[in-house]
């Protein structure tokens, strides 16, 4: 009961006396002076203020003024810099810049031309190759990281079935191989903001450098710069996701003595004696990177245009490919999978079906016993809904929030409050989750909060709009390649008929982007579904999500039980993606679907 | 001027997203619901100003036919804690919920919270973080300690501020007795060379019981300084450092390492669950209570509640729960509690040589040990 209701009844009363009221404000208007209206920038920029500037701003301000947090003695200080600057602190945010620079040439190396071949050719399974990037996408990246482990260490799963894997085992416990895996695990981010603006494009680009005698390459570079918004975007994203990733820094990295800044981060948060202070430091200095990225990204991109979705854009017609290229474009596209998506799923099924993860011990002895063990146990279900009905919850509202904010950052007037929520959202993808969610206890916990009678701290709310924080900056990301390219002419002839502008998103632009929205829709609910440091820090007493169930088992080292979960839980999400897509076929209009696809 | 549209614009995405935050609000509160019962937050309900304020917050209050009840909040790593918070709170009615992570998390979320603390009882193993939250004054002093054993007695603080609930070790020695047939005796023999390569223990940075383990170490070999040159000498021998138990058993499982050192309460499990996995004790061995402490800004009523979960916790009831919540785990402890036996899986502890290391002493010093760890252990 309750909210739904009362927001019924009011409008029901705002409706009958709306006619009088609206008249009545017309002529008033006329002669009172313009209100100040808060317009769509002044409101996401104060939504994105509370979601994500205030708490994260919160932590950061810890190190420079420790007190005005609780959290220290000095009003003043920068002490907690130079530590985060020298020593050991300085040499993994080399490694985090490092690893960062090259996941990101990696994830655009591999997703370029795997969108050229799914979007635009014949490929024999295109929509199952697609199905695979969902999937690599809802892995987390410690899992990823993990398998790759299980299979290639020493003593690991290859070297016990005869295979000599020592020469890789090198390059995999160092940089090269921690460059590999947050690569693969780039790959759908930069996959999706370029898949996004691929059929948009339309043949007709291509086929006009044909026309004038340009081969299938020559006519590649025409459509190349094009894509650039696309591409830059696709490069910060990787760069920011792998510069801020725990997954990969805890597991492969720190095996391979690598130590990156993140790790440094969550060292400093969370073990005894906890220092704020120097985590925030680190924080900085992740948005000094980022902020790197987005200058880079910004002069590339700076006074041009690359408006090309119109009302005019026909489908493109996929390339037939020849039966000898047919072959190489499915060996590719296999060895890619087989790479990114098989490594990790036959090191988590190996893990969830061996008896214990004890090789040396127990052989391959297979079984299902993790499976019923941990099906059997009522623990289970109860944060697994839990964690479904958030995860739910959170896609939706990301879903509403995502499409001004991403409007926004391509929206050349929105001016310095649209420059500065750019900055926001890209800083906000780069620093680690865990970063956020102490910001949020430090604000949402002050006793002034208390004192006015906000106590959101420990529910179920707060943990949610926390979610929805996190998650909002990569959406809103997301949609930039794709709203880059929407022309305004679209927009500007709805208006000319007459339609206002709300209007004329609901009835023009929304049609053209519903694919991508559904897509920000998935994918961010397979992210909130295993979230684990929000929910660490924010998880109301009493009811933990299923990452901290994960995460305990893990801990108490039943691999082979909290592989278990962790499988079940990413089948569980598979399916919903799987049920969504379908829904989304069987129920949005014909034309909503044909937007950009190919013949 | 911004046009009148893209105001309503924005009214929508303002209505859309309070809305859907509503709905979370509106279905998804479950924190501090309790069946039969209705929760409200107790900083509503015990006024809202200064410290009164802040210490309401730490719970919230609950509305049951026999009176007033408020919600006591338990943050523990312990394995059986969430089968004790529950069976304490069907036995007692004390409305009782459980944050359940690492140590590591969990002091996180007591140091982010500082200003307004919200947790009411803190349940994890060490002495080194109580040490620190009594020295910082966030602990009740002068809790009543129920009837423990003479080494229990010896593990309470002179102030009362932490009582310990039972003991395990820091670091024992766990070896897979196919690969080595001879296990060390001493600490100083780990850093021959017959067991260069094969030692592996976790990174005390990350792993709560592993800080112990080191400083144990140190006090056995006399000072810091001679502490750090029996690991540096076990670090040029090729130390394995991981994170956690898992990660160091899994080494051992897999042949990388053959000896561990890690928890005994870890190490009891792996060997039930792996043939040849077996245990060694070297002479002292650091005490590893688990211990629980109060918030001191707590209300009255919550300290009682937390004053009773301690006693039932050393009592028959809660040793039964503790001993039976986690079998492979935290259960394989060794009690405290007056007339209690451990499971039948523990040695003796009488059998073993212990020492215990005063955790104001070495508290004070976790940070830059940590941090010597760190630079020229770990890297």
């Amino acid at each position: 009961m309750g909210c739904g209701s009362r927001i019924g009844l009011e409008s029901a009363a705002t409706d009958a006396g709306s006619a009088s009221v609206a008249l009545a404000a017309s002529r008033a208007s006329s002669l009172l002076p313009a209100r100040p209206r808060l317009g769509l920038t002044g409101t996401m920029a104060i939504l994105i203020g509370l979601l994500l500037a205030l708490p994260i701003g919160a932590f950061l301000l810890v190190p420079i003024s420790p007190r005005l947090l609780a959290q220290g003695n000095s009003w003043f200080t920068l002490s907690a810099f130079g530590e985060a600057l020298s020593g050991p602190s300085l040499h993994a945010l080399g490694d985090s810049a490092l690893v960062g620079v090259g996941a990101a040439l990696l994830a655009l190396a591999c997703a370029l031309p795997l969108a050229m071949v799914l979007h635009r050719t014949n490929i024999i399974g295109g929509r199952l190759w697609q199905f695979g990037v969902w999937a690599l996408l809802l892995a987390p990246s410690y899992l990823v990281a993990l398998g790759w482990e299980r299979l290639f260490e020493p003593d690991g799963v290859l070297m016990r079935a005869g295979l000599n894997v020592t020469a890789f085992q090198r390059v995999l416990y160092g940089p090269l191989g921690v460059t590999l895996v947050d690569g693969l695990k780039g790959v759908p981010f930069a996959f999706l903001a370029i898949s996004a603006v691929l059929p948009g494009l339309g043949s007709g680009f291509e086929h006009a450098a044909r026309t004038h005698g340009a081969g299938r390459l020559a006519s590649l570079r025409v459509v190349l710069p094009i894509l650039a918004p696309a591409l830059w975007a696709s490069f910060a994203i990787v760069f920011a996701e792998t510069i801020s990733d725990f997954g990969v820094a805890a597991t492969l990295a720190y095996s391979a003595k690598f130590p990156m800044s993140t790790f440094a981060l969550y060292y400093a948060v969370g073990n005894e004696p906890v220092q704020f202070g120097l985590a925030a430091a680190i924080g900085w200095t992740l948005v000094g990177l980022v902020g790197v990225a987005l200058f880079a990204q910004r002069r590339a991109m700076r006074g041009r245009s690359y408006q090309v979705l119109s009302g005019r854009t026909r489908p493109h017609v996929r390339v037939k490919l020849r039966p000898a290229a047919q072959v190489t474009a499915l060996i590719s596209v296999s060895l890619f999978f087989a790479l990114a998506l098989g490594v990790p799923v036959v090191g988590a099924i190996s893990a969830s079906l061996l008896k214990s993860l004890g090789t040396a011990t127990h052989g391959f002895a297979l079984t299902f016993e993790n499976y019923t063990r941990v099906t059997r146990e009522s623990a289970l279900y109860e944060p697994l809904l839990y964690s479904l009905r958030l995860a739910a919850i959170t896609a939706t509202v990301v879903m509403v929030l995502s499409v001004p904010a991403a409007r926004l950052l391509t929206k050349r007037a929105a001016g310095r409050i649209g420059r500065t929520i750019d900055l926001v959202l890209l800083a906000a993808v780069a620093v680690p989750a865990i970063v956020m969610a102490a910001g949020y206890i430090l604000i949402w916990n002050l006793p002034v909060m208390h004192a006015v009678g906000i106590s959101l701290y420990g529910t179920t709310t707060l943990l949610t709009i926390a979610y929805i924080a996190g998650a909002l900056p990569n959406t809103s990301r997301i949609l930039v390649g794709p709203l880059a390219q929407l022309h305004e002419s679209l927009l500007s002839s709805a208006r000319t008929h007459g339609v206002g502008s709300a209007i004329a998103w609901l009835r023009v632009a929304l049609p053209v982007l519903s694919r991508y929205i559904t897509w920000v829709w998935l994918y961010c609910f397979s992210a909130t579904l295993l979230e684990l440091p929000i929910s660490e820090l924010l998880y109301p007493p009493g009811s933990p999500p299923i990452s901290i169930a994960i995460q305990r088992r893990l801990e108490n080292y039943d691999f082979a039980g909290g592989t278990a979960i962790e499988v079940i839980a990413v089948l569980g999400a598979l399916g919903i993606a799987a049920l969504v897509l379908g829904g989304y076929r069987l129920l949005a209009p014909r034309g909503w679907r044909q937007v950009g696809l190919a013949r | 001027m911004i046009p009148r549209r893209s105001s309503r614009t924005a009214v929508a995405v303002l209505l859309a997203g309070a809305c859907a935050v509503g709905v979370a609000a509106c279905g998804g509160a479950k924190s501090g619901s309790g069946a039969g019962s209705t929760v409200r937050p107790a900083s509503s309900a015990r006024g809202p100003s200064g410290t009164e304020a802040a210490s309401a917050a730490s719970a919230t209050e609950t509305v049951t036919g026999e009176g007033s009840k408020q919600t006591l909040i338990v943050y523990s790593a312990q394995g059986y804690a969430p089968n004790s918070v529950k069976a304490f709170e069907e036995e007692t009615g004390i409305p009782t919920k459980l944050v359940e992570n690492s140590t590591g998390p969990l002091f996180a979320r007591i140091q982010a919270e500082k200003a307004s603390p919200q947790w009411g009882l803190f349940w994890v193993d060490g002495q080194e973080p109580f040490a620190s939250l009594d020295e910082q004054g966030m602990l009740v002093k002068n809790l009543e300690i129920p009837k423990l054993t003479a080494l229990g007695e010896e593990l309470v603080p002179v102030d009362h501020s932490f009582v310990p609930t039972g003991i395990t070790l820091a670091c024992a020695v766990i070896y897979n007795s196919r690969e080595l047939t001879r296990p060390p005796t001493t600490w100083e023999q780990l850093a021959e060379s017959r067991y260069a390569g094969k030692i592996g223990m976790n990174n005390p940075s990350v792993s709560g019981p592993t800080y112990p383990c080191v400083v144990g170490v140190m006090n056995h070999l006399g000072s810091e300084a001679k502490g750090e040159a029996f690991f540096e000498k076990l670090k040029k021998n090729g130390l394995e450092i991981s994170e956690t138990n898992g990660n160091t058993l899994h080494l051992l499982e897999t042949g990388q390492i053959s000896i561990g050192l890690i928890q005994s309460s870890a190490e009891l499990g792996a060997t039930e669950e792996v043939k040849g996995l077996k245990i060694a004790f070297l002479p002292k061995e650091t005490v590893l209570p688990s211990n629980i402490g109060v918030d001191a800004k707590a209300p009255p009523v919550v300290r009682e509640e937390a004053q009773k979960f301690i006693d039932w916790v050393l009592s028959p009831a809660g040793q039964h729960q503790m001993k039976i919540g986690d079998p492979h785990g935290d259960s394989l402890f060794w009690p405290v509690a007056a007339s209690t036996k451990p499971r039948p899986e523990l040695p003796e502890l009488s059998s073993i040589s212990t020492q215990q290391v005063n955790p104001y002493e070495w508290g004070k010093k976790e940070a830059s040990i940590n941090r010597w760890f760190t630079a020229h252990i770990v890297e």
